[in-house]
């Protein structure tokens, strides 16, 4: 099949990738940039593992298409630590036992970032809110509400 | 005296410096970062894709399959229909045991050929290129009907069946009886009896008697399935894949391909969620494709086809009769569970039949257990298999009998549970357990305080239930080495998919005194790992657990010697202590674990490198309780059921890692409550499933779920390490019991089909 250029930014870098029109942002991380954080649960839109975030708003990747981020912002999970040095949002993750399997980690921490950049001090309900697109099997939640409530209270 | 014992174990506890403290997942960076790796991220040279064809007829004969126009599509390397496979040994009364069906389709979604392409969508693109012919057969979808004699046959005849994966799961002495004689659908049944049922009815002064149904549900890890598999020039197979049970389909794969377990290669990879559902499955395919092609294969199920055609846990329907006196002693006990089992034999009908006769003293029992076929997908195990069904049951007639009495629910349940000594329906004694403790403990639950308060505030309601689990039980095997640098390494071949790893450098780190730091441990593959059984069960940190104390043991042993050597004295008069070995009370006769490994692993060093070996095996249970307690608010126009509030007691015997422990009860306790509220999988008269998704299949999200509450209860096991016992599923057991009576505590009727979906709690209500 054909290919598409596309140029977009990914973790602050710009990057030109030749693209085919039915691959979707996240085969298009995954498969083509190598960056494989980013999980596939369902592929239809119901789990949240693939969460990105597009100009700064949550998405869920497998229902974008790579050529609709021509030209944009994408980040991914592996553009949340800076210089080997973890995210507020990840280190709580890890501290409060909010990790189990790790499979819906990276979407749950990217729906947890976006949340905390539109709300700071979220209350619990908020963070209820914020993270129902997002499934979780592993842990039923309890310990990644305190994740999130923890790194909110550290980002102050 | 026993409460002396517990005192010391209390004291000896205090001076724990590893064991019993909340620990991070030494595993916790890569998993935040993205960077762990599962089998979907690998990739080889030249490895391909595999696309599955699977059937749209939940029953059918296969007339012909023809593969040559998706052969010609451009871009596919291979094509494989059920003539163009490998030689392997069929065994087709086991769902692994059949790649493709010769002739036979037997669910909807049952794989029946295959695609391998470089690219997955021209391989999807060919599935639509083969050509099969069907010839529709009747479906059989309902278990009661299965089991009637004028039902039509599910299937050919069974051969032998294969139990050993069941028994990873739940290792009890209890053989079922296979299926002989006329043909039916029944795979399997069995009986446990005890008493006169029928005098016990007559003692008693309450007598209840219901049908509960419970449906199939989904484990629904988020990773689906997934598998590459390689196979070399020098005739060695490697597969990477997200199990459970790496030794378990090395040893499958070796007798179905006719390969030596020493040319197989398994290797675990980071597990995205297995609870039960990842224990071998797909391997043997992509191996063959893989041996066949002489290529690398991956093949990773959709989302859609993980739900038709992976092992989905069985629905139950359990008819029980019981009955208790006025002074709630129960008398009697009476039960028909029937699982139903899918198109291969395979459903928990053993645990069910012991744990629902299992948690309470009764003189009087009658348990009649089926495994009946249907034409669905076949089951597998799901966290404690069986065991929610039919604690729904028990759970549910404890309640309606202590209502009916006017007897507290704690109380009544205090009175009549099971101890030490205590049998099982099969007539085996219980070891030590602590279901009573479990009840003491949710009685001072944040929740279960609220009960009293609630009563009669709008349609609110509090209600318990508790569950157990028997666990599996195998051998285990663990080496302990010490590093040049005096670092230590500790390798199993179990799989981590619940922070066991973590858990085992507590245990080496504990054993050699040393902060946690200094011990990593990895999971070998089936090469270079010493053999563990498969991690189902809840048996990893009980039976590997006490491997790795024994190897840490060891190696502590060998450092004490090459240390006793050094100051000419005896190994007893050596401490151990951060990293250094030291004569008894001396400054200067000190040897650091860095000079002792260099003194064992340097060139012409003088001793024999440090390495510790830990091997056991048990027959002994060390069977886990939980005792939960909800909070609902029913609304009574829509039948929607919101949880308020959860608490889960459940009895670890020693919290090696308490926050593990803690996400175990949590984890487990929203499973239970999907069961409960929401997940179902729907099937249609023709057996096709219905909601194969994420959306239509509604597992709890966040929005449903409020922070669990999560007590540990410590009754030490006799022969776990630190008296550790089984974790990981009796939690998910006793959701729905607990939740059905909360609901029956709010609108005064008790649901006898689960999930408590808004139309059934209208129903109940009698308004639809």
């Amino acid at each position: 099949m054909p290919k598409q250029l596309i140029t977009l930014i990914v973790n602050g870098r710009r990057t030109e990738v030749a693209v085919e029109p039915r691959w979707t942002l996240l085969e298009m991380v995954r498969e083509e940039l190598r960056l494989s954080g980013s999980k596939e649960g369902c592929g239809t839109g119901d789990c949240g593992a693939c969460s990105m975030i597009v100009d700064g708003r949550l998405v869920t990747s497998c229902l974008m298409l790579a050529t609709q981020v021509d030209g944009r912002d994408v980040v991914t999970i592996e553009g949340l630590a800076k210089n080997g040095r973890l995210h507020p949002v990840q280190q709580a993750f890890i501290d409060t036992g909010g990790v189990q399997c790790g499979f819906c980690t990276p979407g749950m921490i990217m729906a947890a970032k976006s949340l905390l950049d539109r709300t700071p001090s979220p209350t619990l309900e908020e963070v209820r809110e914020g993270l129902a697109g997002n499934l979780c099997r592993c842990t039923g939640y309890a310990k990644i509400y305190e994740a999130v409530m923890h790194a909110a209270n550290a980002g102050k | 005296m026993a409460q002396e014992t517990e005192v010391r174990e209390e004291e000896m506890q205090r001076e724990y410096r590893n064991v019993g403290k909340p620990v991070t997942r030494i595993e916790g960076a890569g998993k935040v970062t993205g960077e762990t790796i599962y089998a979907d991220d690998m990739q080889l040279p030249r490895m391909l894709h595999a696309k599955v064809l699977g059937s749209p007829y939940a029953h059918a004969r296969i007339k012909s399959i023809d593969g040559s126009a998706a052969r010609q599509h451009p871009g596919v390397e291979a094509v494989f229909t059920p003539a163009d496979l490998p030689e392997y040994k069929k065994n087709f009364s086991n769902r692994r045991g059949v790649i493709f069906p010769d002739e036979e389709v037997l669910f909807y979604g049952q794989p029946v050929a295959a695609v391998l392409a470089s690219d997955p969508h021209v391989a999807e693109e060919a599935l639509a290129l083969i050509k099969v012919e069907y010839e529709a057969l009747p479906p059989v979808v309902d278990p009661i009907t299965a089991m009637e004699e004028s039902s039509p046959l599910v299937r050919s005849p069974l051969g032998d069946v294969d139990r050993s994966e069941e028994r990873g799961h739940v290792t009890v002495g209890v053989e079922q009886e296979e299926a002989e004689g006329k043909p039916s659908n029944i795979a399997s049944q069995m009986n446990f009896k005890r008493g006169d049922v029928e005098a016990g009815f007559e003692q008693a002064d309450v007598v209840v008697e219901h049908t509960w149904r419970s449906a199939v549900v989904h484990q629904s890890y988020i990773e689906p399935h997934s598998t590459v598999a390689d196979y070399d020039a020098s005739g060695e197979l490697s597969v990477w894949t997200s199990t459970q049970a790496p030794f378990y389909i090395r040893d499958e794969l070796s007798q179905t391909l006719g390969l030596p377990e020493n040319k197989i290669r398994v290797t675990a990879t980071e597990v995205g969620g297995g609870f039960g559902g990842k224990i071998y499955l797909q391997e043997l395919m992509v191996a063959a494709l893989a041996m066949a092609v002489r290529r690398p294969v991956k093949y990773i199920m959709s989302r859609k086809e993980d739900m038709l055609a992976a092992t989905p846990a069985p629905q139950a329907v359990i008819d029980l009769k019981t009955s208790m006196t006025r002074d709630g002693k129960l008398t009697a006990l009476k039960s028909r569970v029937v699982y139903d089992s899918g198109a291969f034999p395979g459903a928990p009908m053993l645990p069910g039949c012991l744990l629902v006769g299992g948690y309470y003293k009764c003189e009087n029992l009658d348990i009649q257990g089926y495994e009946v076929l249907t034409n669905k997908v076949s089951v597998g195990a799901l966290r404690a298999p069986g065991a929610h069904n039919v604690t729904f049951a028990i759970e549910s007639h404890m309640d309606m009998m202590a209502r009916e009495l006017g007897l507290d629910p704690i109380e009544v349940r205090l009175k009549n549970a099971v101890e030490e000594g205590d049998p099982l329906p099969s007539g085996q004694p219980y070891p030590r357990i602590g279901l009573k403790q479990c009840l003491e403990a949710i009685a001072e639950s944040e929740v279960w305080g609220r009960r009293n308060r609630e009563r009669g505030t709008g349609n609110r309601g509090v209600g318990l239930a508790v569950g157990g689990w028997l666990g599996g039980l195998q051998p285990a095997s663990a080496i302990v080495c010490l590093n040049s640098d005096g670092t230590i390494n500790v390798t199993v071949g179990s799989a981590d998919i619940t922070g066991t790893n973590t858990s085992f450098a507590q245990i080496t780190a504990e054993v050699l005194n040393v902060p946690l730091e200094m011990v990593n441990v990895t999971t070998g593959d089936t090469r270079t790992a010493p053999y563990a059984g498969m991690s189902a069960g809840s048996k990893t940190t009980y039976t590997v657990g006490r491997a790795v104390k024994l190897a840490a043991e060891d190696a502590r042993q060998q450092m004490l010697e090459i240390a006793a050597k050094r100051f000419e004295a005896a190994p007893k008069e050596l401490e151990m202590a951060d990293g250094v070995v030291r004569l008894n009370g001396s400054d200067e006769k000190t040897l650091t674990f860095q000079r002792l490994g260099r003194l064992s692993t340097n060139f012409a060093a003088p001793f024999p490198a440090v390495v510790g070996r830990g091997a056991i095996t048990t027959r002994k249970m060390a069977p886990g309780f939980t005792a939960q307690a909800a909070e609902v608010e029913v609304d009574t126009d829509t039948g929607e059921v919101t949880v308020l509030g959860f608490a889960v007691a459940q009895d670890a015997g020693f919290a090696i890692n308490p926050l593990s422990v803690e996400g175990q009860m949590q984890g487990g306790a929203s499973q239970g409550l999907g069961i409960a509220l929401s997940e179902e999988m729907m099937y249609d008269s023709e057996g096709r499933l219905l909601n194969g998704n994420l959306l239509d299949y509604r597992m709890p999200t966040t929005r449903d779920l409020p922070p669990i509450e999560a007590i540990i209860v410590e009754v030490p096991s006799e022969e776990g390490p630190y008296g550790a016992r089984i974790v990981g599923e009796p939690s998910i057991v006793a959701g729905a019991a607990a939740v059905g009576n909360a609901i029956a505590d709010a609108i005064g009727v008790h649901l006898t089909d689960a999930p408590f979906t808004p139309e059934r709690v209208l129903r109940a209500l009698g308004k639809l």
